[in-house]
């Protein structure tokens, strides 16, 4: 115990007497945030140093440089510029982890945006700001909201077997509880968050030619790579098989969604004839929108258009777009889709 | 009916007529879910909404109606250098991800179609036809950055490479890097290969060139025309018998709503030439005038206290304001920094927020 206890103790004697004077010039280590940090950071940014030289700009060719470098056959070395990501993960304590889904060395990165769509632009500038005002609801100050209460139904009884038992979902039919709207406000204002289109072709259980054939077409339209479905149950009157592969869709979301919308809106519904609209009773009641396209109505889309030849005939299918929105109920989704040119027929107001 | 909801609609039938209709319908509504948290817990829906005085005669407010007319952006805005950049780096970026451009699906062999891309790619290296001189897979597809005062970021310099894409068919650059490479060995026959290079001129459609983004209403500087600022949204503002640039308003009639008022307003000072639509039905802003002590002891009405202006939306889809016969002196269709250079500094701060960016 002595020995452990003789450094502090030691420490202790020997500072005694310097205690008084450290006390005595203390640093001050209060610092004001504005005046110090300021000089401590660079004086200059790269930004403000001069472009290079003129003649330097006109000499320089990156390609010649690095093709004479490989003519004295010094590359650089490989290690350090030519790093592939682990193929499998690991787990997180291995000393070898993949570089972000950011990182463009990483497997998993996708490219984009690429551009900044005009619909995109629009919602913005200009539907964003509409639909609040068409949406606000008004409240008097001092008006506080009914506390929400459990809006799932207790089991109520004796018997022991109720405890720690889920909640029971509410009374009738429809066994779920629909979205509750918050208050709009400008952070919060309905907006389009995906799309997907799907295709089912049942006769790709014969010919699985019609599967390919939708898989291109539904990627050619949405810029996006599809992925098949196969049928989860025997349906007789679909006659559908279990196991087989019926469906292809496509998830286009970010950029694509507005690219894939306006093309539709713009190009390609006012092409069809005696297209009445989209049904007003289309929705979920969550606020995602669907509605059908033909064959015929698919092949109105420019890429497949530019090259119609090269899909066997009668063999592009028709698809099902479902344009997902963040509005809670169908009214506000109707809306949005109003305001960015989809038109509606039918009873709208639900 | 409960304690709760019995409460709130006596609260709201006392404040009686001075409170507004909205006001009123969201807290005399009744739905199950209201009622059941009503049940639930004793006194909820006790609501502190400061009761409402009855105008009295010693204090009052005019209300007016404005109407913010708008026209929205007609175009894309302008990319920032950065947003350009970024885009072209991705694109390149890209190109080198992407799988290999499936020729044989869009292009059948041996058609001119096959030939004229052929050609086309083997002057532009990528399939992507508005990245500049670009190859994505090979030993070079690492020089994918731009050299100081390259243009390829440029929307005009790809919207340039898209129309020249678009209208010719790869044999003119062919022609002339034919007629250069015959001159810079020194072959005395310049006649023969500008005969060559002229036989082999293709005819071709023009392409439709887009429409200038700055229009003739820009440079002239004509503050009236719907044409100018295409990728901004404009404003109508109105100079009225004071000499004061504002919005156009007009006191509200009694019962009427504010966006019958807006309809009105917009008829009687801009004209009936326009074809709008009045946004909704709530005020989108307000501004409140009082009025000094002088300037109400010596007018009519010493116990108006000024005016509150609340403003609706409203967008104009077709046509031109026309002040003729309507008492105001002058109009302009103004941006968001305009308008803040025209109005008066008092009015800014209450139509700052409501006015886009873009």
């Amino acid at each position: 115990m002595a020995l452990r206890e003789l450094p502090s103790r030691a420490a202790s004697a020997l500072l005694r007497d310097a205690r008084p004077l450290i006390h005595a010039n203390r640093p001050s280590l209060r610092r004001h945030a504005s005046s110090e940090p300021l000089q401590e950071v660079a004086q200059s940014t790269s930004f403000a140093v001069p472009p290079p030289s003129a003649d330097l700009v006109q000499d320089f060719d990156p390609v010649a440089r690095s093709k004479t470098r490989r003519l004295r056959k010094k590359p650089l070395p490989p290690s350090r510029y030519q790093y592939r990501p682990p193929k499998y993960y690991r787990g997180p304590l291995h000393p070898h982890q993949p570089p972000p889904e950011s990182d463009p060395a990483s497997r998993l990165f996708q490219p984009g945006p690429f551009s900044l769509p005009r619909l995109e632009q629009t919602y913005e500038s200009t539907i964003a700001a509409d639909l609040l005002t068409l949406i606000y609801h008004h409240y008097p100050p001092g008006f506080r909201a009914p506390v929400q209460t459990q809006r799932l139904r207790e089991w109520t009884g004796a018997s022991p077997y109720y405890q720690n038992r889920p909640l029971r979902p509410p009374r009738g039919k429809g066994d779920h509880l629909k979205l509750l709207t918050p208050p709009r406000t400008f952070r919060n204002v309905p907006e389009i968050t995906k799309v997907v289109v799907h295709s089912m072709v049942p006769q790709a259980q014969e010919n699985s030619g019609h599967l390919h054939v939708a898989g291109m077409v539904v990627q050619a339209i949405t810029n996006v790579r599809v992925e098949a479905h196969k049928s989860k149950h025997n349906v007789v009157g679909w006659d559908l098989r279990e196991g087989k592969y019926v469906a292809v869709t496509a998830d286009v979301e970010r950029e694509d969604t507005f690219h894939f919308l306006s093309k539709l809106v713009d190009v390609v519904l006012p092409k069809i004839k005696e297209w009445k609209g989209v049904s007003g009773n289309s929705g979920d009641n969550s606020g995602n929108i669907a509605f059908g396209l033909t064959p015929d109505q698919v092949a109105l889309f420019p890429e497949i258009e530019v090259n119609y030849d090269a899909y066997p005939p009668k063999m592009i299918p028709g698809c099902h777009v479902t344009i997902q929105t963040s509005a809670t109920n169908d009214r506000d989704a109707l809306l949005l889709l109003q305001s960015i040119g989809l038109p509606f027929y039918g009873r709208l107001n639900k | 009916m409960n304690a709760g909801q019995q409460t709130t609609r006596r609260l709201a039938s006392r404040a009686g007529p001075s409170i507004c209709r909205s006001c009123r319908d969201s807290l005399s509504r009744s739905t199950y879910a209201t009622a059941a948290a009503a049940v639930q817990t004793e006194a909820p829906a006790i609501q502190h909404i400061p009761p409402v005085a009855s105008p009295s005669q010693a204090s009052s407010y005019a209300i007016n109606a404005g109407v913010v007319l708008s026209r929205p952006p007609q175009i894309t805005r302008d990319l920032h250098p950065f947003e350009s950049a970024f885009f072209l780096y991705q694109r390149r970026l890209n190109e080198r991800l992407a799988l290999p451009f499936t020729r044989y699906f869009y292009f059948k062999k041996r058609t001119p179609e096959d030939l004229e891309w052929k050609r086309k790619i083997k002057q532009r290296l990528t399939p992507a036809r508005d990245i500049g001189r670009y190859k994505g897979y090979g030993d070079e597809a690492w020089n994918d950055e731009l050299l100081v005062g390259a243009r390829e970021n440029e929307i005009d310099y790809q919207v340039e490479r898209l129309i020249e894409d678009a209208s010719t068919t790869g044999k003119e650059g062919e022609a002339e890097s034919e007629a250069a490479e015959a001159g810079e060995a020194g072959i005395s026959i310049g006649g023969a290969g500008g005969v060559a290079g002229k036989g082999k001129k293709v005819e071709h459609e023009p392409m439709e060139k887009p429409m200038p983004r700055v229009t003739e209403a820009d440079i002239k500087g004509d503050v009236k025309s719907l044409n100018r600022l295409l990728p901004r949204t404009l404003y109508l503002l109105v100079k009225n018998k004071d000499g004061k640039w504002m919005f156009p308003q007009e006191e509200l009639l009694p019962r009427e709503t504010l966006h019958m008022a807006a309809e009105r307003v917009l008829i009687t000072s801009a004209g009936i030439n326009m074809n709008t639509w009045v946004v909704g039905n709530a005020p989108i802003g307000h501004y409140t005038h009082d009025r000094s002590l002088k300037v109400r002891e010596s007018s009519q009405n010493p116990n108006q206290l000024g005016s509150k202006t609340f403003f609706m939306k409203a967008r104009i889809m077709g046509g031109q304001a026309d002040i003729t016969n309507t008492g105001l002196a002058d109009f302009k269709w103004l941006a968001k920094e305009e308008v803040h250079k025209a109005v008066e500094q008092n009015y800014w701060p209450s139509i700052r927020n409501m006015l886009a960016e873009r």
